[in-house]
Formats: structure tokens, C-alpha cells, sequence
């Protein structure tokens, strides 16, 4: 288990910036996820990390030590890859022992280690099988099993799920957690799905255009987004954002009227999540429009309503039922979170 | 109806490219067992005979040695330039440069030059070596000819390999070397094999650089196969079983490697 520390690093390629100057600390066994868009950088900070990319300028400690100039093989890294990574001329058994093989242990302990190994994926029945033999679910798990074999200090992981459908995805969700529960090492995780970030992560760190615009933990970054960006980011559905201005403590948008504690302001977005606003009968509620859809979810249903240019949606009861276009009226719950950002800035207002 | 019309004028369009493709073959293989007053008949009516190729394995043909020298030069070729090739296409392919594409551009230009253009240097170069008539200098213009086209075709093969398992392989704690060695050339195998067989091939049929630089104790099967036009005219039955010993190793080689063929040959074309 180890401490990962990113010191000023910065990459370019060439005259592009892909991640600017930026520092990041990942404590020892910690699951810290970086989520961002594609493109953002993300990706590019792991494979610093992995040593797969060089850094233009910056540090890289593990475990206090510099390690820019070493080779990945000598940083004491596990990467599970988004294509799996595997290699398929060798068998189950043979990729889960090669980095064994590589590290010189006898091959009675590699035997012993690989069977162990399997048996915690769920592989030991297909150890004999060839990856192109495999389903995507237990290619993944052959692609854990060879990271976990050699019990790195650190585990890297770049969207491994994003290839598998959406119910198996949840499913290896759950199991990725708790090996990192029963292994405890220190994880990095990149991926682009903001659910996948809020389940696993200790510490989310988002990102955009290469930086980290804000790292804390999920239920913080949920409550309490630092800017415009991280709150259409995260959420499912994302986060309701109104264009409007504040104008004597009240902030005014089509059909929208919320009283906030502001000074006037003009170009403010108004942030707030479906699930804290309430579908009422009252014709003077914060928020009036015409219903545009309804969406059953399930355990829920999800209704939007417009007004103008604005469009808003509540998390309602799975029974509740209206009729496309009629009248509808939303008030924000007892003690909800509204957020107000700059337009402009995108920068956190309130 | 026009379907079938369609279909049959297909199958006889087929059918004749067939024939004038096989029938130079066919005609070879017909008269390497043939009498010498039969040579010129067109009639499958004729008493076979193994008489030809008892013929030119003895004097003055001597056959042999040219088998051996064929075989010698095209092995040698294949062993030395599908390696550093394949070494080379990785780098092509992998690493990226400064002037990576006009270096490749250059490897590739070597085979835009005539081969007649350049013998008489070669000729010359080797004579000052005391190098004239040895099969290490046939080795050597084989090499420079071939390794380019090697280098150029399986470079296509590596660059269809996802990178992914080569990083996880340095992940796990393989050098860049035992990548190579343990990864992508098994990953590249059927390329390889493809373009070994092409090398080999190559190799096998170079005419011009033998028959320049090879007098008595290098002379290699094709160039041989000239010493059978003779005062006495040309002696086909004779051309036809060294023809005949020519093609069969290549045909039975095609015929093992059929399937790594046409996968190399799909693997690379995809990217």
C-alpha cells in the first residue's frame, strides 16, 4: 500500500496543453476516482502515473520516492485497461501468472497464487480457456485477477467497466468495492460515469480541460458542486439549471420565481436537483410551466415541465399521472439546496 | 434466366482465366516427364518418364549444388531479415520519431530504383571484395532487396495490434525486449509468417543479382535453369523437371501455410 503524490506535473504534446500544472494527493489505500468528460485529461494524468506517458515538467512520488525516470515495471503498479489489455495467445492461467512469471517466483508458488487468485474472480473453472473463449464480463475478470495476483501497491484502473452491458456493469460495481474493502490498496480510478464515481469512490477529484476543478468526497461534490460544470456533471438526472437574475432577493426566470439570500445580480444560474422539488397544486409555486413529459423510472417518475426557454424536472411519485400540457407547479422541499452560479464565471455564487 | 446467364458467363470467365493461367504450369509439369521427342507435342499421348530429372542432378547440369545454393541463400535471407524487420517494424510503428514517416518513406524508395540500374554497382563492389560467385554475397543483395518489403509488410500487421496489451505486459513488468518476445510477435505471428513466406519466395525466384554476381560455385535454380539453352537448342524436358523443382518446395509450402496466409493477409488490411 502506498501514497501517491502528483507534485506540479503538467503534459503537453507539443504546443497542446493536455493537463496543466496541477498537484493531487492520494492517500495510502484510498479509492480516489477521476471523473470528467471525455478528453479531459483524465486518462492522460493516469498513464503519467502508470509511466506509460511521460510528464512534461512536475513530480511523481510513490510511497515518498521520485519515481519520473522509472519504467513501469519498476513502480510497483497494477493497471486494469478499458479494452481489457489481455493477451490473447495465452490461456486464463497464463495471463494471470505472467507478471508472476516476469517477477521470477517459482513456479510451484505461481501455481498455487494463480488458483488462489481465480478463486477470489470467480475464474478457477476457466483457467484452461483462451480470452477470445471468454464473455466481456469474464474477460474483465481475468484483467482484475492478473492486477490483483501480485498484490501491487497501488491499483490503477482506467474505465474498466465502460465495455460491459448495464446490468453486469453494476453487478462488477459492486465487486470492484469490495476487493478494494478486502484488499485495501491504494486506487485510482478513471471513468467518465459520474454513478460509477459517487459508488466507489473515497474521494472524487473532477475534472475538465486537463484540471481538477474540484476534489472531495461524493457526498460533498453531490451537496455542494464548486462550479456550473461539476453540477451539470454529476447527478442522474443532472441537476436543473435555470438562467434568470436575482433581483431584490428574489430570483426571477420564465415561470420561475425562488427567493434567495443574494444581492442583485444579473447572468445567475439557478441550481437545483429534481429530487428537491415538490409537485403541488398551487398556482402561486416557485416554479409554474406546462407539462412536457413524464418519465416512469420504477421506483419513481420523472416529470418535466417548460416554460419558455426553461425546462425543469421533478423526481415525483411512480403513480403520480397528468396530462401533457396542462398547468403544472413545482416548489422547492422543506430545508432544499438551492445553488446559484455566475453565468459568466460558472463560479459558485451561493 | 438472367440470373443464370449471369452465373454461367461468371463460371466461364472463371473457367478461362483458369486455363490461361494453368496452362503454362500444367504444360510445364507435362513435359518434365517427357522424352525429348515429345517435347514439342501438345498430345497427352506419351510414354512417361523420371528419366529428366535423373539427368539434371548428373553432369554436366549438376542440379544439386544449385538446390543447395537456392536453399542456402533463400533460408539465410528469411533468418536474418524477418527478425531485423520485424525489430524495425516495431520501431516504425511504435516510436514516435522525428522524421519517423520520411525515414519509412526512404526504406520504401530503395524498391522504386530498377534492379538493372544497380547489379553493375553491385557487381563491381563485390568483385573488389573478392566477393564475386559466393553465395554470402547473393545473401547479401537478397537482404537489401527483400528486408524493405518485409519491413513495410509486417509493420502493417503490428500496427493493426491494440497497444493495450503491450503496456500491461510493461505493467506487469516486462521489458520493451520481452514485449517484443513475448507479446507481439506472437501477436503478429500470422503477419509474420505471411511476409516470411513472401521473403522466402522473393528469394527463392531472383534471377538478375544470380546471374550477374554467380559464375560456377553460387549459381542458384533460376539462373540454372538458363544453362539449358544450348548449342543443341533449348532442352525443354530438361527446363521443365528443374522447373519442376523450382516450384514444387514454394507450392508445398503455400499449401502448408494457406491459412496463417490469408489471415496475415486480412489481419494486415483491415488498418
Amino acid at each position: 500500500m502506498a501514497e501517491v503524490r502528483l507534485v506540479d506535473i503538467e503534459k503537453k504534446y507539443g504546443n497542446f496543453l493536455a493537463v496543466p500544472k496541477q498537484s493531487l494527493t492520494i492517500h495510502d489505500g484510498e479509492f480516489l476516482v477521476l471523473l470528467g468528460p471525455s478528453g479531459c485529461g483524465k486518462t492522460t494524468t493516469m498513464r503519467m502515473i502508470a509511466g506509460l506517458e511521460d510528464i512534461t515538467s512536475g513530480d511523481i512520488m510513490i510511497k515518498g520516492e521520485r519515481i519520473n525516470d522509472k519504467p513501469p515495471k519498476d513502480r510497483d503498479i497494477a493497471m486494469v485497461f478499458q479494452n481489457y489489455g489481455l493477451y490473447p495467445h495465452m490461456t486464463v492461467r497464463q495471463n494471470i501468472e505472467y507478471p508472476l512469471k516476469l517477477r521470477g517466483m517459482p513456479k510451484a508458488d505461481r501455481k498455487d497464487r494463480v488458483r488462489e487468485t481465480a478463486e477470489k474472480v470467480e475464474l478457477d473453472a476457466l483457467l484452461e480457456r483462451r480470452p477470445s473463449e471468454l464473455s466481456g464480463g469474464q474477460r474483465q475478470r481475468v484483467a482484475l485477477a492478473r492486477a490483483i495476483v501480485r498484490t501491487p501497491s497501488i491499483f490503477l484502473m482506467d474505465e474498466p467497466l465502460s465495455n460491459l452491458d448495464a446490468k453486469l456493469r453494476v453487478t462488477m460495481r459492486a465487486e470492484l468495492k469490495h476487493l478494494h474493502h478486502e484488499l485495501g490498496v491504494t486506487t485510482v480510478y478513471v471513468t467518465h460515469d459520474q454513478m460509477e464515481a459517487m459508488t466507489l469512490a473515497n474521494r472524487v477529484a473532477v475534472m475538465r480541460e486537463g484540471k481538477i476543478v474540484q476534489l472531495d468526497t461524493p457526498k460533498k461534490i453531490y451537496a455542494e458542486p464548486a462550479d456550473l460544470f461539476v453540477a451539470g456533471f454529476i447527478g442522474s438526472p443532472s441537476m436543473n439549471l435555470i438562467d434568470g437574475a436575482v433581483k431584490d432577493g428574489v430570483f426571477r426566470a420564465d415561470g420561475v420565481e425562488v427567493p434567495v439570500d443574494l444581492a442583485d445580480h444579473d447572468g445567475v444560474v439557478l441550481g437545483i436537483r429534481p429530487e428537491e422539488l415538490d409537485i403541488t397544486q398551487d398556482p402561486g409555486a416557485a416554479i409554474s410551466g406546462k407539462l412536457y413529459a413524464l418519465e416512469l423510472t420504477g421506483e419513481s417518475t420523472l416529470v418535466t415541465l417548460r416554460n419558455g426557454p426553461s425546462s425543469v424536472c421533478a423526481r415525483g411519485h411512480a403513480d403520480f399521472e397528468a396530462d401533457i400540457d396542462s398547468p403544472c407547479h413545482l416548489a422547492p422541499k422543506e430545508g432544499a439546496r438551492i445553488h446559484l452560479f455566475d453565468r459568466a464565471t460558472g463560479e459558485r455564487l451561493l | 434466366m438472367r440470373k443464370t446467364l449471369s452465373y454461367l458467363a461468371e463460371r466461364a470467365l472463371l473457367v478461362l482465366i483458369s486455363i490461361v493461367v494453368l496452362f503454362p504450369i500444367a504444360w510445364m509439369f507435362l513435359t518434365a516427364f517427357k522424352q525429348p521427342r515429345d517435347a514439342y507435342s501438345l498430345s497427352l499421348n506419351f510414354e512417361p518418364t523420371l528419366q529428366n530429372f535423373v539427368t539434371v542432378f548428373s553432369d554436366p547440369w549438376n542440379l544439386g549444388s544449385m538446390v543447395m545454393n537456392s536453399v542456402i541463400v533463400a533460408t539465410v535471407t528469411v533468418a536474418i531479415a524477418v527478425p531485423c524487420a520485424a525489430l524495425a517494424a516495431y520501431s516504425f510503428s511504435r516510436f514516435r520519431v522525428k522524421g519517423r514517416k520520411f525515414l519509412f518513406f526512404l526504406i520504401l524508395s530503395t524498391q522504386f530504383i530498377p534492379a538493372v540500374v544497380i547489379v553493375l554497382p553491385f557487381f563491381l563492389m563485390f568483385r573488389q571484395l573478392d566477393m564475386l560467385d559466393t553465395r554470402f554475397a547473393l545473401i547479401i543483395v537478397n537482404l537489401a532487396i527483400v528486408t524493405p518489403f518485409v519491413i513495410w509488410m509486417i509493420k502493417g500487421f503490428i500496427d493493426a495490434i491494440p497497444t493495450d496489451s503491450e503496456e500491461a505486459a510493461m505493467i506487469d513488468g516486462a521489458s520493451r525486449l520481452r514485449v517484443i518476445k513475448d507479446i507481439v510477435m506472437p501477436m503478429a505471428a500470422p503477419g509474420i509468417m505471411t511476409s516470411s513466406i513472401f521473403c522466402f519466395i522473393l528469394t527463392w525466384n531472383e534471377f538478375l543479382f544470380a546471374l550477374i554476381l554467380s559464375r560456377r560455385d553460387a549459381v542458384t535454380l533460376p539462373v540454372g535453369l538458363v544453362s539449358f539453352r544450348t548449342e543443341r537448342g533449348d532442352l525443354w524436358e530438361l527446363m521443365s523437371a528443374a522447373g519442376v523443382m523450382i516450384t514444387v518446395p514454394i507450392f508445398i509450402m503455400a499449401l502448408f501455410i494457406q491459412k496463417h496466409f490469408t489471415r496475415g493477409m486480412t489481419a494486415g488490411a483491415v488498418k
